[in-house]
């Protein structure tokens, strides 16, 4: 029985028949995620002593049933811009590497009523910004299929995390494609879900309009255990909703529809193989396909890179050093915020601030940020017209398989296009899966992303389920299966 | 050159609300510092603000008592600056979407009526408090300390049109707003806490020009009075230099208390850009007609009204002015006296000159119980009525405030009520002349001072007991006069 490998359904019966406990899994988990970070440098901090104190309260629970849910005992790991009481945020920034956070993000409070074991804190890109883990200021983190490879990101710790079972399932963020990108790069499922569902209270702000919590996991049924825990409507956050689900059809009373435009150049023919291979099963199934166009989506990336830095700016304005975090000396308060930032921000942060700055100033204002939320909206526009006559949206997750740690770091404008396919759902509030479809020739994950429209997030896993099993791709990276 | 200066007035009023305007602390009146905070009004990383309706409320309750109009979707705004007591390095604020435009407010000022157009009512929330030690300056200082309890609360900010054209016009507007506020119930109104503070823009043009001058924004003023004073310096700043050829440049200047000078702050460079967006961490506000109308209905009665008031009563508008910027106590007081007394003049002049005069000389804020509005009518009946003296009224007055007593009571015990029947008055006027022929015979021969000395020897004789007037009028018809 190799635990690490099973679901949290399965485990959770585990405990209950008695045949495994909570702690001979955090063992488990714990040895794994320690041997693993000299090759991988998924985590950023482990919290074995706490857990071990959590574990064996989680076994008196399940010996005398008195567990509380499924996911009583679970490991599951925490991106590293995610608020956890009395533990380090550091956002993989040096700005805030000696910052601890006096309170819990809402989906903390959510997950301890669960009592979920968080393992650690995993390693992102800069306070969230990057699609490989290597903007990070405390080392990259590596794809556990190849670790020449990067894991994606900037959720590229929690993938890395999962794909090389030190923990069960993470938490990671999504911007523009944060989680299901690194999860399609490790094989995994990533969960974006629709824009408010899941509070961002307590999540670090990259771009707020954006951001969303959610899970990567081995599977899709994990992911959407993980999801109905941390999700409900939080009144610490205003842009929480609050909304009930609208259920999708299935099968033939369902339409599938393929997005012309992230099946044209820039995508690489293997994704775009995969597409095709999911469109067959479909078929089968009795789904009517059709091919949709939605134009401003090849737009979508310009609109992105002003709407995220622009929010972006004036998010990261409050690390000062006034209050917390690193403070670098100045003869005057201004000269020690300036400083400050000048030596707590990395390069790809500060390209953004200062884009975003840019894109907000008198004069400019118009021609870029408003421009861009004139798109936005007509982009979602858009989709919801697509809406009308389809119930999934399906594409590549990423134009390409996971590419070489340091292939990318000095073309930014080229890291940038592997947001491709995953922004629209940001700027539109989707709800975007990412499941793993099979390999690459080279022997590295792909996966397809399915959106449908806000408040589906329900109808989206379970169709996404009915995908997994069909495609039957169960592969887990060579190495870390035992 | 003929120039005349041409002023407008941003104003801030800390409201009263029991939260922040964005977190849940309580606003709490305390020394010391930094105790009423959260993640979210200190800025920490991912904490998230939710407005305080409350403060929605107020700020719409003050837009519709100026007359604003109402902006049904509307949207707060970051405004980006960096400044160490603003914890997120952007304030919270209203941009092109404010809760209310193009208000105007009442004033009275030289007796007269005149109207300050207000160009928005908007929501903000405060920054935190900074110290500088060593200089009072940011980029001087020493250190800086900083306290974030105020960090957060809500604020109403009142921007008026560039109308206002003196420092007494500007005085009296603050004072008005500062009384609408207060009747509102949205703010203490307390200058000297800081739960208002004004900034003003100021600019000196030619007097046929129809175009303004550079304007020059002061800061700094903590009172009426250094409002007052700073706007006259500014003024008078402006206009020598303009009579020297000189241009005015365009900046902020720190109102110097001690020195009573306006001072330029370093001037940063450019001019500020807060590079506004619509803050993506709140949805858009609707303001649904329901929510209006019904603070619409709610609204009390508003400084100009109950100045109305006062007006129809036939007090001038200048006194109305007073007793309406007064505590509603006074003015209640002033209705419940005019109202037995029927006269406008003597209710208003007693209750503002003497009762008030009284109360302040006895160091009190608020009347006793026993005190009854009845006492201060009947005094000014009793006098109105020459039953007692003005002075005795006023020593009336003076024991109602100090023992639970009634008017009659003091008059008898202090035997202040005056001779009036006629019969006994003339009684002693005989008395008086035909001890004094000698003086009989002086004012017969013309020398009119002397009745003077007569009615003395009448009230003297009478114990004080006589009406002055009505001995005069006596020994007038004895004496043939
Ligand atoms: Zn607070």
């Amino acid at each position: 029985m190799e635990l690490l490998n099973l679901s949290i359904r399965e485990l959770n019966k585990l405990f209950i028949t008695k045949k495994t406990k909570p702690s001979e899994l955090y063992s488990e988990i714990f040895n794994r995620s320690a041997s693993s970070e000299a090759a991988l440098h998924a985590h950023l901090s482990l919290f074995e002593e706490t857990n071990l104190v959590k574990a064996k309260k989680s076994d008196e629970r399940f010996s005398k049933s008195e567990n509380v849910g499924l996911l009583d005992g679970i490991p599951l790991a925490i991106k590293d811009n995610i608020n956890i009481k009395d533990e380090k945020t550091t956002c993989s920034s040096k700005m805030l590497s000696n910052f601890v956070s006096p309170y819990n993000a809402t989906v903390i409070s959510k997950l301890d009523t669960e009592q979920t074991i968080y393992t650690g804190k995993t390693n992102l890109d800069e306070f969230a910004m990057g699609s490989s883990t290597e903007n990070s200021a405390f080392g990259l983190t590596r794809n556990p299929w190849n670790t020449d490879y990067v894991p994606g990101g900037s959720s590229g710790g929690s993938a890395a995390s999962v794909a090389s079972r030190s923990s069960i399932a993470a938490l990671g963020s999504d911007t523009g494609g944060s989680i299901r990108q690194p999860a399609s790069f490790c094989g995994l499922v990533g969960f974006k879900p629709t824009y408010g569902s899941v509070s961002r209270y307590g999540l670090v702000a990259f771009a707020s309009s954006l951001d969303q919590i959610g899970p990567i996991s081995k599977s899709v049924d994990d992911a959407r255990i993980v999801y109905s825990a941390i999700s409900g409507h939080d009144s610490l956050d205003s842009t929480s909703i609050n909304y009930e689900q609208i259920e999708l059809p299935f099968e033939k009373n369902a339409t599938i529809g393929i997005v012309k435009e992230l099946m044209e150049d820039g995508i690489s023919e293997e994704s775009k193989k995969e597409v095709e291979k999911v469109i067959d099963i479909l078929k089968l199934k009795g789904y009517n396909i059709k091919e949709v166009s939605l134009p401003l989506i090849k737009l979508s990336i310009s609109i992105y890179y002003l709407i995220a830095p622009a929010e972006c700016s004036a998010n990261l304005a409050r690390f000062d050093g006034v209050r917390y975090g690193l403070r670098v000396d100045g003869k005057t308060s201004y000269e020690m915020m300036e400083n400050t930032r000048a030596e707590g921000f990395g390069n790809e942060v500060k390209r953004r601030i200062l884009l975003g700055t840019y894109a907000l100033s008198a004069g400019y204002y118009d021609e870029y940020y408003g421009k861009a939320l004139r798109a936005r909206k007509k982009m979602v526009d858009e989709f919801s017209t697509i809406f009308k006559e389809c119930d999934y949206l399906i594409s590549p997750t990423t134009p390409t398989e996971a590419f070489k740690a340091g292939e990318k770091t000095n073309n930014p404008l080229e890291m940038y296009m592997s947001d491709l396919c995953t922004i629209p759902a940001n700027l539109a509030g989707l709800p975007a899966i990412s499941i793993p479809t099979g390999l690459s020739s080279n022997n590295l994950p792909l996966g397809v992303q399915i959106m449908s429209k806000p408040l589906t997030d329900n109808s989206l896993l379970d169709f996404s389920e009915m995908l997994e099993k069909e495609l039957e791709f169960y592969s887990t990276p060579e190495g870390w299966s035992k | 050159m003929n120039l005349k200066p041409t002023i407008g007035i941003e104003t801030h009023i800390e409201l009263n609300t029991n939260t922040k305007m964005f977190c849940r602390c309580r606003v709490v009146d305390t020394e010391e510092p930094n105790v009423n905070l959260c993640p979210t009004c200190l800025g920490l990383p991912g904490a998230l603000p939710v407005p305080n309706e409350k403060a929605i409320r107020y700020i719409t309750l003050l837009a519709l008592a100026t007359g604003c109009s109402i902006t049904k979707k509307g949207m707060f705004h970051r405004k980006n600056y960096f400044y160490p007591d603003l914890p997120k390095n952007y304030q919270i604020s209203q941009f092109d979407l404010p809760v209310g435009e193009n208000g105007n407010l009442e004033i009275v000022i030289d007796n007269e009526k005149d109207y300050v157009e207000i160009e928005r009512v908007h929501m903000e929330e405060d920054t935190g408090k900074s110290s500088h030690e060593g200089s009072g300056r940011i980029d001087s200082a020493t250190s800086t300390s900083l306290d974030f309890n105020r960090s957060g609360i809500p604020l109403v900010e009142i921007v008026t049109k560039p109308v206002i054209k003196s420092s007494k016009e500007a005085v009296a507007y603050i004072e008005e707003l500062r009384q609408l506020a207060i009747e509102l119930e949205i703010s203490e109104g307390k200058l000297e806490k800081g739960n208002l503070r004004f900034d003003a823009n100021i600019s000196v043009a030619p007097s046929e020009s129809n175009e303004l001058g550079t304007k020059v924004e002061i800061k700094n003023m903590n009172s009426l009075r250094s409002l007052e004073r700073a706007i006259d310096f500014e003024i008078k700043r402006q206009s020598s230099a303009l009579e020297n050829g000189d241009i005015i440049i365009q900046e902020t200047r720190h109102w110097d208390e001690s020195k009573e000078t306006t001072t330029s702050m370093r001037s940063k460079e450019g001019s500020a850009d807060y590079r506004y967006f619509s803050d993506p961490d709140i949805p858009n506000m609707v303001l649904t007609d329901e929510f209006i109308n019904q603070i619409k209905e709610n609204l009390p009665s508003l400084p100009h009204e109950n100045r109305n008031k006062l007006t129809e009563t036939g007090l001038g508008l200048s006194d109305s002015n007073v007793l309406s910027k007064s505590e509603k106590w006074i003015f209640e007081l002033y209705f419940e006296v005019f109202n037995n007394t029927k006269d406008s003049k003597a209710s208003f002049n007693w209750i503002t000159g003497e009762l008030q005069g009284q109360m302040r000389k006895l160091e009190i804020k608020s009347l006793p119980n026993w005190f009854s509005p009845n006492f201060l009518s009947d005094v000014i009946k009793l006098i109105d009525e020459n039953k007692i003296s003005f002075t005795s009224g006023k020593v009336i007055l003076e024991e109602l405030i100090q023992m639970d007593t009634t008017p009659d009571e003091i008059a008898k015990r202090l035997d202040l009520y005056q001779e009036n029947d006629e019969v006994a008055i003339s009684k002693i006027v005989n008395e008086i002349i035909d001890n004094n022929q000698d003086i009989v015979e002086r004012i017969k021969n013309g020398e009119d001072k002397l009745v003077g000395f007569m009615v003395g020897q009448i009230i003297k004789s009478s114990g004080g007991s006589i009406n002055p007037g009505m001995a005069k009028e006596i020994l007038s018809k004895e004496l043939n006069l």
